[in-house]
């Protein structure tokens, strides 16, 4: 063939391939093909079949209340009930998620755990009902100079981050909003209204951008510092009201008390699945994300599973409630408490935030194999894929890890991804695939054609080698 | 020209201050944005002003003399909060101006 026209060919075919990468793209970083649980739920009732088995399923669960149905009186009930299931696991509303501080958020989340137990099964260590955000904890840095002003080294950072909230309209706004119910006595006996200390404190931290909320709360204070400084963060969300009880309850009993509730169960199982150390991983977190983990700690402040700062000289962190009292449990409760109290992933996202650093979140390829259900490949695949928008995983490992995933991904749920071309590390030289990667770096805008040429002839490459050998799809 | 004859009427103005420049007795280190309405209301004026300037001009309401057309705030920003260095929170409300008018 000549070279102009193929040349031409290859762009025109491209063009099209373009469109469908980056569609598939899209999805993998909007978690587009699952529906938060409202809107699914919503879709499955206007469905006939759906909306039946939906209904049959939500009997199944009132009739069994323990999930499996021993109680559901005869065999055919328990068949029926079995087949609904096994229907829904093909509906949107299997895999829905909840988003932080959405419209109806509880409403979603009462449909997420009514679905969970019976689909998903295992509730031993609970799932997130929360879409993972894709945040970085350096996206937070880039647009928080506050943190970042010279001079701030031996300065009260919590009182550097108090000031940038006033003066920032909405931080302003949610602040004072908790502030005054958290600080407005109510009767002699009361010393708030804690119902709506809690409230009010949850909105700070869903509304106010994290630049500002978590300056406030994750701001360092320096070692010898113990008074203006760390007091003024222990007093960020005003513990006498929000945190503080009369009696300090078993930490067991609290976590019961937590479970009743839709939202407090779900900050917690999001803190639990976002914030499990590991110690192998060079941050200390299993998911190596720990943006996601001061995310999901902030997500329990305004629960009463609120935890705050210990008066101790390092960083530790506890709810109000203590292992006294917990008889045969005492293991399973000091487990508990020490996940906050000595957890090396939320210290280490903590003093990064606060020291400015985000060392080693964004690994090109993972170190730690996920040996708990916390972490599906799924899940994980779509954590790292914000990196492929920018720079920073310009490294071939990086990227052909991407790929790997992208394939990994296709395997998994066979659909979605259709279209999606991979290399080997092998076949494409090195030098190629390293120019041409850094401009594909997968953009979600190609601005100009020049830009758009070298990923072209790349993706074109990628899918002569993937038909001729469609066995490594 | 229509911009102009704004920018000299009732404007809403702001000013970055420190709590204790408010003068309330606070102690603290935090700080705020203070804003406030500035500016004439010749232009609001109603035959009733007109009447009251009259009146007092030819002095023919003894010693009395009622108030004008001024700029005042007509509606009040969020309320601010601030935690003082015995570490007490206070919460200011009705302390500064969203929206200002010729009262």
């Amino acid at each position: 063939m000549e070279r102009k026209t193929m040349f031409l060919a290859a762009l025109y075919v491209l063009l099209a391939l373009l469109d469908v990468l980056s569609f598939a793209e899209e999805n993998l970083r909007a978690g587009a093909t699952r529906l938060d649980c409202v809107r699914a739920s919503e879709q499955c009732l206007k469905e006939q079949a759906c909306s039946t088995k939906y209904r049959t399923m939500r009997q199944c669960v009132s009739g069994g209340k323990e999930s499996n149905f021993s109680v559901v009186a005869s065999l055919e009930a328990k068949d029926e009930c079995r087949s609904a299931i096994d229907a829904l696991k093909q509906s949107p509303l299997y895999n829905c998620r909840c988003k932080r501080g959405m419209k109806k958020e509880k409403n979603c989340l009462r449909i997420y755990w009514g679905i969970y137990q019976t689909l998903q099964g295992n509730d031993f260590l609970e799932d997130s009902p929360y879409e993972p955000v894709n945040s970085r904890l350096s996206d937070i840095f880039r647009l928080a100079p506050i943190l970042g002003e010279p001079a701030v080294a031996r300065e009260n950072n919590c009182l550097n981050a108090a000031k940038a909230c006033n003066l920032n309209d909405t931080c302003k706004k949610y602040r004072s909003a908790y502030i005054s119910p958290c600080t407005t006595r109510v009767s002699t006996a009361e010393v708030c209204n804690k119902r709506k200390c809690h409230k009010a404190l949850r909105q700070f931290f869903d509304k106010v951008p994290p630049k500002h909320s978590y300056g406030m709360l994750f701001c360092s204070c320096p070692l010898r510092d113990q008074t203006a400084c760390s007091e003024r963060r222990r007093q960020t969300i005003v513990p006498v009201c929000s945190y503080e009880e009369k009696q300090k309850p078993n930490c067991l009993e609290l976590q019961v008390t937590c479970k009743n509730n839709y939202i407090c169960r779900s900050r917690l199982a999001d803190f639990f699945a976002n914030c499990q150390p590991e110690p192998r991983s060079l941050t200390g977190c299993l998911k190596e994300n720990y943006a996601d983990c001061l995310l999901a700690y902030s997500g329990l402040i305004g629960t009463v599973m609120t935890p705050n700062y210990l008066r101790s000289p390092k960083i530790s962190v506890s709810p109000y409630c203590n292992c006294s009292n917990s008889g045969n449990n005492k293991d399973e409760c000091d487990k508990f408490t020490e996940f906050f109290t000595e957890n090396t992933c939320l210290r280490n996202a903590i003093q990064a935030f606060g020291n400015g650093t985000d060392v080693g979140v964004w690994q090109p390829m993972s170190p730690v194999q996920t040996t708990t259900s916390t972490t599906t490949p799924y899940q994980r695949n779509r954590e790292r894929n914000p990196n492929t928008i920018d720079n920073h995983i310009n490294t071939d490992p990086g990227i052909y890890h991407f790929c790997g995933s992208l394939q990994a991904q296709k395997l998994k749920s066979n659909s979605t991804v259709d279209g999606v071309f991979c290399v080997d590390p092998q076949i494409d030289g090195p030098s190629t695939s390293n120019a041409i990667l850094r401009n594909s770096a997968v953009s979600r805008r190609p601005a100009a054609a020049a830009s758009l040429l070298p990923p072209l002839l790349w993706l074109w490459y990628c899918t002569l080698h993937a038909l001729s050998s469609p066995g490594d799809l | 020209e229509r911009v102009s004859v704004q920018s000299r009427g009732c404007l809403l103005k702001e000013v970055h201050l420190n709590v204790t420049d408010l003068g309330l007795g606070y102690q603290t280190k935090e700080e705020l944005i203070f804003r406030y309405c500035s500016g004439p209301c010749a232009e609001a004026e109603t035959n009733y002003d007109k009447i009251l300037n009259n009146l007092t001009h030819n002095k023919k309401l003894d010693k009395d003399t009622p108030s004008r057309t001024c700029c005042r705030p007509i509606a009040f920003d969020d309320d601010l909060s601030f935690l003082d260095d015995n570490v007490v929170y206070h919460t200011l409300k009705k302390h500064s101006a969203r929206k200002c008018g010729c009262v």
